[in-house]
C-alpha cells in the first residue's frame, strides 16, 4: 500500500493545504518544453529505467492515480518526459538546457502514465521470471520472512527495534515480505552490485562518492563493485556543473534522485519512498555530517593533494554507523525536527544529574552528556558552548551504533560538524548500564585520566541519588500516553506517567483506565502527537499505542509527519500556521507557532472541532509536565 | 575554547600523552605499566585483551573506535604484582595518525599480526619501525602472531615472525585469543621483562 493518499477532505483554517495545488493539469505543461536531458544521462539511462520500472504500486493497483509532489512542479524550470526517454533511450541535445533555470529539475509527467504501466507490468513479469534464476539470494528469501500482522507492540521498543526491513525502503520493491525482524546495524547485501536485480529493486539507496567518481559509501552493495555506477553519478553532477548549473533533483517515475555537493564530496539518494525532496536532502546533509564527525572536514585536503584519492579505507569499520543513521531516517523524528528528546524524569532526578555534570563541566570538560539510547537524560556545556541538536543526533548515533563502546571505556577523536567541522574533539565514552551512557567531550587530547576521574565521580553520585534506577524505570514505563489525556479541563493529568507521579493514588486509576481503553486511543480520536518546543530545541512524542502497534504502522505515521513537516516549512509558499488534513488513514493536524510545533494524528473519522480542542489540551498538558519531559535551564541553542 | 587541533600530524610530536599522573611504576613490589596494542585492523587486538582481562572470546567482530582502556593485574611468582593499563587501539587507517597519543609514554608495546595475513605482518613491521623512531626509550616490545588456531590457513611462518622479532630485539609469541592459547603467557613474559625499579 502506498503510505499516503489524496486527502478525501482537505481544509485549512487559514492556508490552502499543499496537496492539491499544482497537479491539476500536469499534462498541459509537459509538452511545452522540448525534452532537454543532457547526454550524460544517457549512461544512467538503463539503470534508472530498470529501477523505475519495478513499482509495486502501479502493479498492484493499476487503477490508482499517481501522486505528484506539488512543490517541485511549481518550481521546476524543466519539465521532461524523462520516463519515456529512459524507456525509449532517445535523449536530446545538451544545448537545449535552459541557461536561466537556477536549478535543473527533471519532472516526470502523467502523460506517459498509461503507456508505462503497460510496459512496466510487462518488464515486471519478465524480471520475476528471471529472478528465480538469480544466483544471489534475494532478501525476501534470506531469513527474515516475517508474518504480516505480527508486531512488536511495546512502546519502549520503538527506538531500537524499529525495522527498516518492513517492506518499505530496505525491502526490495516487490514487497513480498512484511518483515518484523529486529533491525541490526551494519552493511547488508554487501554481495550485491548494480547488476543485481535485488540491488536495483531496493527502495532507497544512499551513495557517497568523490568528485572524481570514486565510491566512498553505498548503503547496499560493495562500494568497489559500484565504481561504474558511481562514475555515472559523478558524470551527471559534473556535466551540469560545467554548464554553470547545479543538479538537485531528477525524477524518474516514482524515483527521485537527490544530489548534494559538498566540496569534493558528492552525496546521492535514489528513492521511491515518496518522501519530500526537502526531507531527502536533509537526510543527505546528516549523512555528510556523520562523515565529518568521523573524519573532520580536513579530508578535503586529501583531495586537494590527490583528486583521485580513495577515501574508503579512511571510513573502514563505520558501516554500522552509517546504516544506523539511515535507519533512523525512518523512525527518529530528530532527523527532520532538528530537535532532541529527553527521557521523562522527575524534575529533582534530572536536577541531581545536572548538578554533578555541571560540576564536571566547570573542570575543563567542554560538554558532558548523559543519555539513554537516543534520549537525553541531562546535558551540560561549558560556558558559552552550545551543542546543536543535529550534532547530538550524530554523536549519539555514532556511540550507540559502535558496539565497541559497550565493551569498555573508550577515548576517541570525534568532530562535531556544527560546532567546528575542521577540528577534532576527544570523546570519553562509558556505558553506565546497558542503555545509559556518558559522553565527556574535551579539546585536550591527553585529558583521558582526568575524564576517567570525572566519570567515577559522576557514576558515584548517580548511583547514590538513584538516578540510574529512575532511568531504567522510565525506560520501561514510557512517557506520555494519549489515553491519559483528558478533554475536561478541570481534571488535568498532572503527570507524565506513573513513575513520575507525585500522588501514587492517582496511578492505579490511570493504569486501570489505560487497560480498559487500550485500543481506542485518546479522547476525540487522538492517536498520537509530537510536540516540539522551538525555544528549547526539544520535542516530546507520545508513546505508540493502538492502532500503531506494528512497526509498519509506526513508520507510516513517521513518514506522514515528515511530509507534514516539509509542507509546513516549504519556503516558496510557507511558512504555514495550521494544517488539517484527512485521508483514509488519519486526520493529521499541525499547528505551528513561534513557540512550538504540534503534530497530531487522529482517527480518520475524528470531528474537526473536537480534534482542535484535543490539540489545545495536549499543549496544556505538555506545559503542565514540562518539568519532567524537557530539560529546562539548558542554554538555548543559538543556531 | 581553543579547539584548533585537526587531523593530528604524526610528526608534530605535540600530542602529549595518555599517562597516569604518577608515571609508570610505583614500587618494586607493585608495578604499574602502560601497555599499548598496535596492529592492523581485524588481527584480534581487542580479542587478546578481552581474553586476558575478562577471559572472554566474542567471535562477532566489534570494530574498536579510537582506543579502549582496560586494566588487569597479575601476580608473578616472586610475589610482585603488575598492573597493566592497556590501551587497545583501533587498527583502522584513520587512527594511525593518532597512535602517538596512545603509545607515548608506554612502557610496553604489543604489536599484533594475523598469521593468516601477510599484509598484517607487513603492517606490524611498520609499527615496529614507528615505535623505534618515536616510542619511549627502553620500551619493551612484543611481536604477537595471533589466530594460531587457524593453522591450515597460515601464511606467515613462525620462523619469519621469530627472525624478525630477534633482529629487532623483540619478544615473540604466537597466540590464539579464541582458544586462549599463550594469552596469559604473553603477559607473564612481558611482566618478567619489565625493568624493575632499583630498590631504594
Amino acid at each position: 500500500m502506498p503510505s499516503h493518499s489524496k486527502s478525501s477532505s482537505s481544509s485549512s483554517s487559514s492556508f490552502p493545504s499543499d496537496d492539491n495545488g499544482s497537479d491539476q493539469n500536469p499534462s498541459s505543461t509537459s509538452n511545452l518544453n522540448p525534452p532537454s536531458i543532457d547526454q550524460s544521462l544517457d549512461a544512467i539511462e538503463n539503470q534508472l529505467a530498470s529501477i523505475s520500472m519495478f513499482q509495486p504500486d502501479t502493479l498492484l493497483e493499476p487503477g490508482s492515480e499517481p501522486e505528484h509532489e506539488s512543490e517541485s512542479e511549481s518550481e521546476s524550470g524543466v519539465n521532461d518526459e524523462i520516463r519515456e526517454e529512459l524507456v525509449n533511450g532517445s535523449l536530446n541535445k545538451i544545448e537545449e538546457l535552459p541557461e536561466k533555470s537556477a536549478r535543473v529539475e527533471v519532472v516526470e509527467e502523467e502523460v506517459e502514465e498509461e503507456k508505462l504501466k503497460a510496459s512496466s507490468s510487462r518488464v515486471w513479469t519478465n524480471v520475476s521470471e528471471m529472478e528465480e534464476g538469480e544466483v544471489s539470494p534475494s532478501p525476501s528469501s534470506s531469513g527474515y520472512a516475517g508474518e504480516r500482522g505480527s508486531s512488536v507492540t511495546s512502546g519502549i521498543e520503538e527506538d531500537v527495534k524499529d525495522d527498516d526491513d518492513d517492506g518499505n525502503d530496505d525491502e526490495i520493491v516487490d514487497g513480498v515480505t512484511d518483515s518484523q525482524a529486529p533491525w541490526t546495524p551494519g552493511k547488508r547485501h554487501g554481495d550485491e552490485d548494480d547488476a543485481s536485480i535485488s540491488w536495483r529493486k531496493r527502495k532507497k539507496h544512499f551513495f557517497i562518492l568523490s568528485h572524481s567518481g570514486k565510491p566512498i559509501y553505498s548503503r547496499y552493495g560493495d562500494e568497489h563493485k559500484l565504481a561504474g555506477f558511481s562514475a555515472t553519478l559523478q558524470a551527471i553532477i559534473s556535466f551540469v556543473e560545467n554548464g554553470g548549473d547545479r543538479v538537485k533533483l531528477v525524477r524518474a517515475g516514482k524515483h527521485q534522485v537527490v544530489f548534494l555537493v559538498k566540496g569534493p564530496i558528492y552525496l546521492v539518494c535514489i528513492s521511491c519512498t515518496e518522501e519530500p525532496y526537502e526531507s531527502l536532502r536533509g537526510q543527505l546533509e546528516l549523512l555528510y555530517g556523520q562523515m565529518i564527525l568521523i573524519l573532520t572536514k580536513s579530508v578535503n585536503r586529501c583531495f586537494e593533494k590527490n583528486p583521485k584519492f580513495d577515501m574508503t579505507p579512511l571510513l573502514g569499520g563505520t558501516d554500522a554507523v552509517f546504516s544506523s543513521l539511515i535507519h533512523s531516517f525512518s523512525w527518529n523524528p530528530a532527523t527532520f525536527l532538528h530537535a532532541y528528546t529527553c527521557l521523562p524524569l522527575a524534575y529533582a532526578t534530572r536536577q541531581a544529574a545536572g548538578a554533578i555534570l555541571q560540576d564536571v563541566a566547570d573542570s575543563g570538560v567542554l560538554f558532558a552528556i548523559l543519555m539513554c539510547r537516543h534520549k537525553v537524560i541531562c546535558l551540560v556545556g561549558a560556558q558559552k558552548a552550545s551543542l546543536h541538536p543535529d550534532d547530538m543526533l550524530l554523536l549519539s548515533n555514532f556511540v550507540v551504533s559502535s558496539e565497541s563502546f559497550r565493551t569498555s571505556e573508550s577515548f576517541s577523536p570525534i568532530c562535531l560538524p556544527r560546532y567546528n567541522p575542521m577540528a577534532f574533539l576527544y570523546a570519553y565514552v562509558h556505558y553506565l548500564d546497558v542503555d545509559t551512557y556518558l559522553i565527556l567531550l574535551t579539546t585536550s587530547s591527553d585529558a583521558f585520566y582526568h575524564l576517567k576521574d570525572c566519570r567515577i565521580r559522576i557514576e558515584t553520585v548517580l548511583l547514590k541519588s538513584n538516578v540510574l534506577v529512575e532511568v531504567q524505570k522510565s525506560m520501561l514505563e514510557g512517557g506520555m500516553y494519549v489515553e491519559d489525556l483528558s478533554l475536561d479541563s478541570a481534571s488535568r493529568p498532572g503527570t507524565v506517567s506513573p513513575q513520575v507521579s507525585q500522588s501514587r493514588l492517582a496511578i492505579d486509576s490511570t493504569e486501570r483506565l489505560r487497560d480498559v481503553f487500550h485500543g481506542v486511543g485518546g479522547p476525540a480520536g487522538l492517536w498520537h502527537f509530537m510536540y516540539c518546543s522551538i525555544y528549547l530545541d526539544q520535542y516530546v512524542s507520545s508513546e505508540f499505542s493502538s492502532p500503531f502497534n506494528s512497526l509498519r504502522q509506526q513508520k507510516r505515521l513517521f513518514r506522514a509527519y515528515q511530509k507534514l513537516y516539509a509542507s509546513m516549512h516549504e519556503k516558496a509558499i510557507g511558512p504555514h500556521k495550521t494544517q488539517f488534513r484527512r485521508d483514509e488513514n488519519y486526520v493529521l493536524l499541525c499547528w505551528v507557532t513561534q513557540d512550538f510545533e504540534l503534530y497530531a494524528a487522529f482517527d480518520p473519522l475524528a470531528d474537526k472541532a473536537l480534534a482542535i480542542k484535543a490539540c489545545n489540551r495536549v499543549c496544556q498538558w505538555v506545559k503542565d509536565v514540562e518539568n519532567e519531559i524537557f530539560l529546562l535551564g539548558a542554554s538555548p541553542f543559538s543556531w | 575554547m581553543g579547539c584548533s587541533s585537526s587531523l593530528p600530524d604524526r610528526n608534530s610530536g605535540r600530542l602529549g600523552g595518555l599517562n597516569p599522573e604518577n608515571g609508570g611504576t610505583n614500587d618494586a613490589k607493585n608495578l604499574r605499566v602502560k601497555l599499548v596494542l598496535l596492529g592492523d585492523s581485524g588481527v584480534g587486538k581487542s580479542c587478546i585483551v578481552l581474553r586476558f582481562v575478562r577471559g572472554q572470546f566474542d567471535p562477532t567482530s566489534k570494530v574498536t573506535i579510537g582506543a579502549s582502556f582496560l586494566s588487569q593485574t597479575i601476580a608473578l611468582q616472586d610475589s610482585t604484582t603488575v598492573k597493566f593499563e592497556i590501551w587497545d587501539t583501533a587498527g583502522q587507517e584513520r587512527y594511525a595518525a593518532l597512535a602517538p597519543l596512545y603509545y607515548r609514554g608506554a612502557a610496553v608495546a604489543v604489536i599484533v599480526y594475523d598469521i593468516t595475513s601477510p599484509e598484517s605482518f607487513a603492517k606490524a613491521q611498520y609499527w615496529v619501525k614507528e615505535l623505534q623512531k618515536h616510542g619511549s626509550p627502553g620500551i619493551v616490545m612484543a611481536l604477537v602472531g595471533n589466530k594460531a588456531d587457524l593453522q591450515e590457513k597460515r601464511e606467515v611462518s613462525a620462523q619469519d615472525g621469530m627472525e624478525y622479532a630477534e633482529k629487532n630485539g623483540m619478544f615473540f609469541i604466537e597466540t590464539s585469543a579464541k582458544t586462549a592459547d599463550n594469552i596469559n603467557q604473553l603477559f607473564e613474559e612481558i611482566a618478567k621483562r619489565l625493568p624493575r625499579p632499583s630498590p631504594s
